[in-house]
């Protein structure tokens, strides 16, 4: 699983790659801690070659979204396959993010 | 051009530049102390301005009237502040914990809202000159609303200052438009106060359980999430895979129960209880074969709704616009529509006679 981080202004945008499973869970959280100190900006989470996310995943998209939430920030999940998609629907999360195609 | 003062004023302008870092630094510490009185109120403010006067308008100030004051401490408004409230009785609360905070002038202080006569309609605004024992000079507090603080805005804007003689047309006009904002200043509180009163009556319906006399609003629809309706089927949803719920709001489905013409509260309970057996079994098909074990607290209000339009026909059109509703609108709510309408057809619920 590959994590690459760019910053261009008030953005910042992470780009997953690969399977967010739980082996792969601990590693991306600590990839992606540092994006909370630009949580009062927006958080780009580019999925577009994210194949699978496992509940671990759900929870690190949970984890920067509140951060975002309490520093009036906003998350952007962008690009997710179908398939990521059904996942957030069938757990309920769905509208709890700013999804992009 | 530059204010002629003689070497009384003099000496209150040396005064006054020899004090200037105080008047900052105080104008600061007010400024944060009223900020937390306003909150320990609860009064939600427009704004709370604050300027140390500036040397060219103390001198303007002193060339005009000087010999009225013996020195700097004689005059109360080198530091001022300005309370703008949102409406006209909040002005009152303001000035209350205002008092409570400061010690009030009450000779120098004006409630102008008192001083016009009956029949004519003019500033309203109270002026507080206030002190604190930390800090050797007076300063004022101005508290007004929002209409009355633009009405006195424009008011100056006309160019002419107090004691200059108004055209009268016009003078009548700005009196005409002062009449008007002071009623629309009562109409803002009035509703507000009845807002209050019908949410109180609300929560008190929604409290006793008389769900069917509760219509579904905003205010409603949250009292009665604060009786977690949905908490069971959430509960039960979760158990299937020892799942965590994560709580999240549950506003936005008020519009999707509104689309369903649910219009009172008792219409929500009836669809609880005759949808989640529906709602349970979409979850079964969707999570109970994965390891998800986080779920969110919109789990069981989706798939109610799922549920719901799928049986009462309204098929993959129907669920497509609910999650246009609720998402915004896509594309991909088609395909996460149609992938429903597949799944529920193996649905024992969808196969039941209601």
């Amino acid at each position: 699983m590959l994590v690459s981080i760019t910053k261009k202004n008030q953005e910042v945008t992470a780009k997953l790659n690969g399977r967010l499973d739980t082996p792969a869970a601990q590693n991306v959280a600590e990839q992606l801690e540092p994006l909370k100190e630009d949580a009062a900006g927006t958080i780009i989470l580019d999925c577009k070659e994210l194949s699978y996310i496992s509940s671990s995943g759900l929870r690190i998209f949970l984890s920067l979204r509140k951060a975002a939430a309490e520093k009036g920030g906003k998350v952007i999940v962008r690009s997710i396959n179908n398939e990521i998609r059904s996942v957030f629907q069938m757990t309920g999360f769905l509208n709890l993010f700013q999804i992009e195609d | 051009m530059k204010p002629v003062l003689d070497a009384h004023c003099q000496s209150i302008m040396d005064e006054y530049r020899n004090n200037l870092p105080l008047f900052k630094k105080e104008e600061k510490i007010l400024v944060k102390r009223l900020r937390s009185l306003l909150d320990k109120a609860g009064v939600n403010v427009a704004s709370l301005e604050s300027r140390v006067k500036t040397e060219s308008s103390l001198a303007g100030k002193l060339e005009l009237k000087g010999q009225k004051y013996s020195s700097l401490a004689d005059i109360t408004d080198i530091l001022g502040l300005r309370i703008i409230t949102f409406y006209t009785d909040d002005v009152d609360k303001v000035a209350s914990a205002v008092e409570r905070l400061f010690t009030v002038d009450w000779k120098n202080s004006v409630d102008k809202r008192k001083l016009l006569e009956i029949d004519s309609f003019g500033y309203l605004s109270l002026h507080y000159v206030c002190s604190v024992k930390s800090f050797p000079y007076k300063f004022e507090i101005q508290m007004r609303t929002v209409l009355q603080h633009s009405w006195a805005n424009m008011n100056h804007d006309t160019g002419y200052k107090s004691g200059v003689e108004i055209p009268k047309r016009y003078r009548r006009s700005m009196s005409r438009l002062a009449g008007m904002l002071e009623l629309v200043d009562e109409e803002f509180s009035k509703i507000r106060s009845e807002l209050t009163d019908y949410r109180r009556k609300v929560q008190a319906l929604v409290a006793s359980g008389d769900l069917d006399d509760a219509p579904l609003d905003g205010d409603t629809f949250r009292s009665y999430l604060g009786m977690n309706p949905f908490g069971n089927l959430n509960r039960r949803i979760a158990s299937m895979n020892q799942a965590e719920i994560q709580e999240v709001s549950l506003m936005p489905y008020l519009k999707v129960f509104q689309m369903l013409n649910c219009s009172t509260l008792g219409d929500i309970s009836r669809l609880i209880k005759d949808y989640s057996e529906g709602a349970y079994q979409i979850a079964c098909y969707q999570i109970g074969l994965t390891d998800l074990d986080i779920v969110s607290s919109s789990i069981g209000p989706q798939n109610l709704c799922i549920a719901c339009i799928l049986k009462r026909g309204g098929g993959k059109a129907g669920i497509r616009y609910m999650f246009d509703t609720l998402n915004g609108p896509s594309e991909a709510n088609e395909m996460m529509a149609q992938m429903l309408v597949s799944q529920a057809m193996e649905m024992p619920f969808m196969n039941q006679e209601e």
